[in-house]
């Protein structure tokens, strides 16, 4: 895989069989929370959310090396189609992002697509996002050849 | 991450956001290009050229190389392979979250014609 090619806003989807209210009612209920934002490597995880516009989330996941505190503000509580809120870790970079979750009804069954956007700058990123996949497309021949695939 | 890795992905990613260091970049992905081709190729004065390849070099993406008076300008891809290695990191955690909440949603409300998500 190109590394260049992938330099946008990330996306990742699942089809769940069940339905939205109850995958959406998973996301803002501090007790599942604690259930299923927990890595494999976390011995537990912990929640509060506070589940208005504007109000706080967080996320404590416990790993044997120490706890690693994850928050955020809710900018959009649709249920049950879509909830978007800011994400700041100290994994990724301590600076919020924002993460937006949809919720798609299919038959017995909610696609859920979660798109994951940086923005040290504001929205500068995500305004732009047309231009950057374009520059990023014509970086990659010039990837290809010159640089190595990120080391991990 | 490190506070060093996290302040140069903010910077990349800070560098990324404008359209005409974009335009910058992708003209110095096809061949390098002295401060007066870059200047030449935009609509945007000298001066302005130069705030934006300042900008670029300043986010590790851009390597200006000295030849007597001619500043020649080349791409660094290597801070955007870090920014994309940080996207993978969470396409994997995003990945894993999804399977954990599936398992957790379809234990407690289990369905009779349960399908098997992908």
């Amino acid at each position: 895989m190109n590394p260049i090619a992938t330099v946008e806003p990330l996306v990742v989807r699942r089809r769940i069989a069940a339905s939205a209210e109850a995958v959406f009612d998973a996301w803002l209920d501090p007790k599942a929370l604690a259930v299923w934002m927990r890595p494999g490597a976390a011995t537990r995880s912990t929640a509060t959310v506070d589940a208005r516009i504007g109000g706080r989330y967080e996320i404590v996941m416990h790993m044997p090396g120490g706890s690693v505190p994850h928050h955020g503000v809710y900018e959009a509580i649709e249920r049950p189609r879509r909830l978007v809120f800011t994400w700041n870790s100290p994994h990724a970079g301590d600076h919020d992002s924002r993460v937006t979750v949809e919720f798609h009804s299919q038959a017995g069954a909610t696609e859920v697509v979660i798109t994951h956007e940086h923005l040290p700058d504001g929205d500068a990123v995500g305004k732009h996002r047309g231009g950057w996949t374009e520059v990023l497309a014509r970086l990659d021949a010039f990837a290809g050849e010159r640089i190595q695939a990120p080391s991990r | 991450m490190d506070e060093y890795k996290s302040r140069r992905l903010d910077a990349t990613l800070g560098a990324l956001s404008d359209p005409t260091r974009r335009a910058i970049l992708a003209r110095l992905a096809r061949r390098d290009a002295r401060v007066t081709d870059l200047a030449a190729a935009f609509p945007i004065s000298l001066n302005s050229t130069s705030k934006h390849i300042r900008a670029l070099e300043r986010a590790g993406l851009v390597r200006r190389t000295v030849h007597g008076r001619e500043h020649v300008l080349s791409l660094d891809a290597a801070p955007l392979a870090e920014a994309s290695a940080w996207i993978e990191r969470y396409r994997t955690f995003w990945d894993e979250r999804l399977a954990a909440l599936d398992t957790y949603v379809t234990s407690r409300a289990p369905r009779p014609n349960k399908r098997r998500a992908r």
